[in-house]
């Protein structure tokens, strides 16, 4: 089964977002900042990494995007951002994002492109 | 489901309580994700049994086309299995391959449109029977074509371009080497040796080393040079693939099967 790691720090967008990752069999872990991400994404090796740009706490998204990426074993990474944020977009394809999603982001559309991850 | 709780726990205790949505407002929330879970997998459901029961259709469809001319109908198993084989070596992902697998089989479907007379005639063509023949490749596009699938449209692409030349002399549109789809590219070579090493009413099978020969004498002519060269380089693989086939004779089920 697949793992998806949840990066967000906000508690209940965490909570959608596993329950619409629930609509497939997918292994789904959580981290509510960027330390705790790369912590649980050391433990677990996740295949897929949602990951939300701006977090409060000392790592940012996309150094935690930076990091992941120059792992042996680098996993996909979808970046979530909000809207208007055009210049963080930019600075996560820069640090290695394979894709993102602009917050509010359809549920359907999010499983699309998890999908569409898998066939690269 | 819960298997991840602990993991929850651990990582996610800490909630920050503001910016959350009240208790009411989120159980109200996760029922209207649960509906929506529950549409999103009775929706991939009922499309998952329509597209298997058109394939179905069109694969007895095509099957019926086959058995105009071979009288086992293993044949266009074979283009499947064969054409994910090559697709593979040529550095193919595996669910594009086997998706050629699956598609490969329908690429001659258009042949039911054939009268008999023109399908089996020994020996040359008239012009006319010839531009007859060359129908088929539309025709079966035009059949495979209607649907939205993917799967389908990948088998109206190859109905429609496995009689493309790498030269350009091939039909119905004359698109010449790289403009010719891949996958069609590559189902050409399958279905050209594949072809000759069959019996058909009007000769008997040519054997493996002729056929690789006469595969390797359209080298860049009317095939691809590299999937030629591959397929050449692989040949006692395709060989092997081709004989087991011959004597399991995959049903239908298997070959669509996703493992």
């Amino acid at each position: 089964m697949k793992k998806i790691l949840i990066v967000d720090d906000h508690a209940d967008i965490r909570r959608l977002i596993r329950m619409t990752l629930e609509f497939e069999a997918y292994n789904v872990f959580e981290a509510e900042d960027g330390e705790g991400a790369l912590a649980v994404a050391m433990q677990e090796q996740p295949d897929l990494v949602l990951l939300d740009v701006m977090m409060p706490g000392s790592v940012n998204g996309l150094q935690v995007c930076g990091t992941l990426k120059s792992l042996p074993k680098p996993p996909r990474i979808l970046l979530l951002t909000a809207r208007g944020r055009s210049e963080d977009l930019e600075a996560g394809l820069q640090a290695g994002a394979d894709a993102y999603m602009v917050k509010p982001f359809s549920p359907l559309k999010l499983m699309e492109t998890i999908d569409q991850q898998w066939e690269v | 489901m819960n298997a991840n709780s602990s993991v929850f726990g651990v990582y996610a205790m800490s909630t920050l309580h503001s910016n959350c949505f009240s208790d009411a407002a989120g159980l109200q929330m996760e029922q209207l994700i649960g509906d929506l879970g529950r549409m999103y997998r009775e929706r991939n459901e009922a499309l998952e049994e329509v597209a298997s029961a058109h394939h179905e259709a069109l694969f007895r469809l095509s099957l019926a086309a086959d058995l105009k001319d071979d009288d086992t109908g293993v044949h266009i198993i074979r283009i499947g299995y064969l054409s994910e084989a090559l697709a593979l070596v040529l550095g193919q992902s595996p669910a594009m391959a086997r998706m050629l697998r699956k598609a490969a089989p329908m690429h001659d479907i258009g042949k039911i449109g054939i009268p008999d007379a023109v399908l089996k005639k020994p020996g040359a063509f008239s012009s006319l029977e010839r531009a007859t023949m060359n129908q088929h490749s539309e025709m079966g596009a035009e059949i495979l074509g209607r649907s939205r699938i993917p799967l389908f449209q990948l088998a109206a692409e190859l109905a429609l371009a496995h009689h493309e030349r790498w030269d350009g002399g091939g039909y119905p549109a004359g698109l010449q080497a790289d403009a010719i789809p891949l996958t069609g590219r590559i189902v050409a070579v399958v279905d050209f040796f594949d072809a000759l090493t069959m019996d058909r009413c009007y000769r008997r099978a040519f054997a493996d080393d002729v056929a690789l020969q006469m595969l390797a004498e359209q080298r860049g002519s009317a095939f691809d040079p590299h999937i030629v060269d591959v397929f050449l380089a692989n040949a006692q693989t395709f060989i092997r693939l081709r004989d087991d086939i011959n004597r399991t004779r995959p049903t239908f089920n298997q070959l669509v099967d996703n493992g």
